[in-house]
């Protein structure tokens, strides 16, 4: 029995990601404070409601990786509110009493292009 | 099977890329690929050799088509550029070079360079297993999956990302930290195979690897599919094709490759705000 023709299709999105994904890093200026993966989601949180308040605190985040030695961690927001979590972390200034600084270091609708980065490419 | 070498130059003057020795022992004799190391294309120069030399630093783009000016050396236009490159503004960068011979001869980059502090580098390869994988169940005749059967193309695209990047497949949906988990239907696989390699690797290479998956099927095998996902380097000035690259919030363009045991595949390109639609 011949095999069937083969069929193609083409499917175009345009911003079709829900979410948006971010790698940052949390950085102090002089010797760092220790936070876990609930204490840095706190964290935040309440940096989006210093700037945004209530309501925008409560805006759907994941923390999907984390890692405590170097306050790095990938994050999930929903696209409407990249902005007010972005704006949000670079107007963080300290966390208990000590002087920080998010890192932002890729942004990207797509959490597959989170998994490499060309910028950090070192030759050995 | 070998995925490189790939070769670092440090201070290469841009000149040498355009010089008819260069054209007629590499650009002529395959295919060769340059790329400016450490350069951000939102902040720096930066310079790319794919057919042509594209070199951006927003909003000036300057494109050299190499072949065409390799027909007419003597022309006028081959002596402004030269001038250019050599004494109006003799540009110099750390460049990654890698070239796919296809002459008969043994022409190499590190003893053509061999003045220029010129690094061969193999591209780094990273193997693991993962034990116990949820995966999400896909049918290949369903790009948009279908509800309760299998999960759509945008699903799993996004847990490839999940998975390269170690995120945790089942969080509960009242967890604080993470609410993530595997698109469903989802089935567990006993054991997944991933493979990361990095490096300034040539399309023929990847051409060779896909080649390969292909095969993968030639035998029975419990998997149903198979997974090729590439990345553009985030600074590089031009994306599929000659078209221009981009760089705002991210510098992403990536491929994916899903290869079916029925023989079946799917293409998914992804393309940052700042770049044209693929083709």
């Amino acid at each position: 029995m011949p095999a069937p023709a083969a069929t193609y299709e083409r499917v175009v999105y345009k911003n079709p990601s829900e979410y948006h994904y971010m790698k940052v890093c949390l950085e102090f200026q002089d010797c760092g404070v220790g936070l876990n993966a609930a204490q840095f989601k706190q964290l935040l949180i309440s940096a989006v409601k210093d700037l945004f308040g209530e309501v925008d605190a409560a805006l759907p985040l994941d923390i999907l990786t984390y890692e405590e030695k170097t306050l790095s961690a990938i994050l999930r927001i929903c696209s409407s509110g990249l902005v007010k979590l972005w704006s949000s972390l670079t107007l963080l200034g300290s966390y208990k009493g000590k002087k920080c600084a998010f890192r932002v270091i890729q942004v990207s609708p797509f959490l597959l292009a989170l998994s490499g980065n060309s910028r950090e490419l070192v030759l050995d | 099977m070998q995925t490189g070498p790939y070769y670092f130059v440090k201070n290469l003057p841009l000149h040498e890329l355009i010089t008819p020795e260069f054209i007629s022992t590499f650009i002529k004799k395959g295919s060769c690929y340059a790329l400016t190391y450490n350069t951000n294309i939102d902040e720096d120069n930066t310079v790319a050799l794919v057919f042509m030399i594209t070199s951006r630093n927003s909003p000036m783009i300057v494109s050299i088509d190499l072949m065409e000016l390799s027909l007419n050396l003597d022309s006028k236009k081959y002596e402004r550029i030269s001038w250019s490159f050599k004494e109006k503004k003799p540009l110099k960068f750390d460049f990654l070079l890698a070239w796919h011979n296809t002459g008969s001869e043994e022409s190499t980059m590190m003893s053509y360079f061999s003045k220029y502090q010129i690094q061969e580098h193999q591209p780094k390869v990273t193997l693991s297993t993962v034990r116990d994988l949820q995966c999400p169940v896909l049918q290949s005749s369903e790009l948009d999956g279908a509800p309760e059967v299998s999960c759509q193309a945008l699903e799993l695209f996004d847990w490839l990302g999940a998975v390269f990047s170690n995120v945790s497949l089942n969080n509960e949906p009242n967890n604080f930290i993470s609410t993530y988990c595997c698109p469903q239907p989802s089935t567990v696989v006993a054991k997944a195979y991933l493979c990361t390699i990095t490096g300034f690797i040539l399309p023929e290479k990847i051409c060779l690897l896909l080649e390969h998956l292909c095969h993968y099927f030639d035998e029975l095998k419990l998997a149903p599919w198979v997974t090729l996902s590439v990345q553009g380097f985030a600074d590089s000035p031009v994306s599929w094709g000659k078209s221009e690259h981009g760089f705002w919030k991210g510098g992403e363009h990536l491929y994916n490759f899903v290869i079916f045991n029925n023989q079946d595949y799917w293409l998914q390109m992804a393309v940052g705000a700042n770049d044209h639609c693929p083709p």
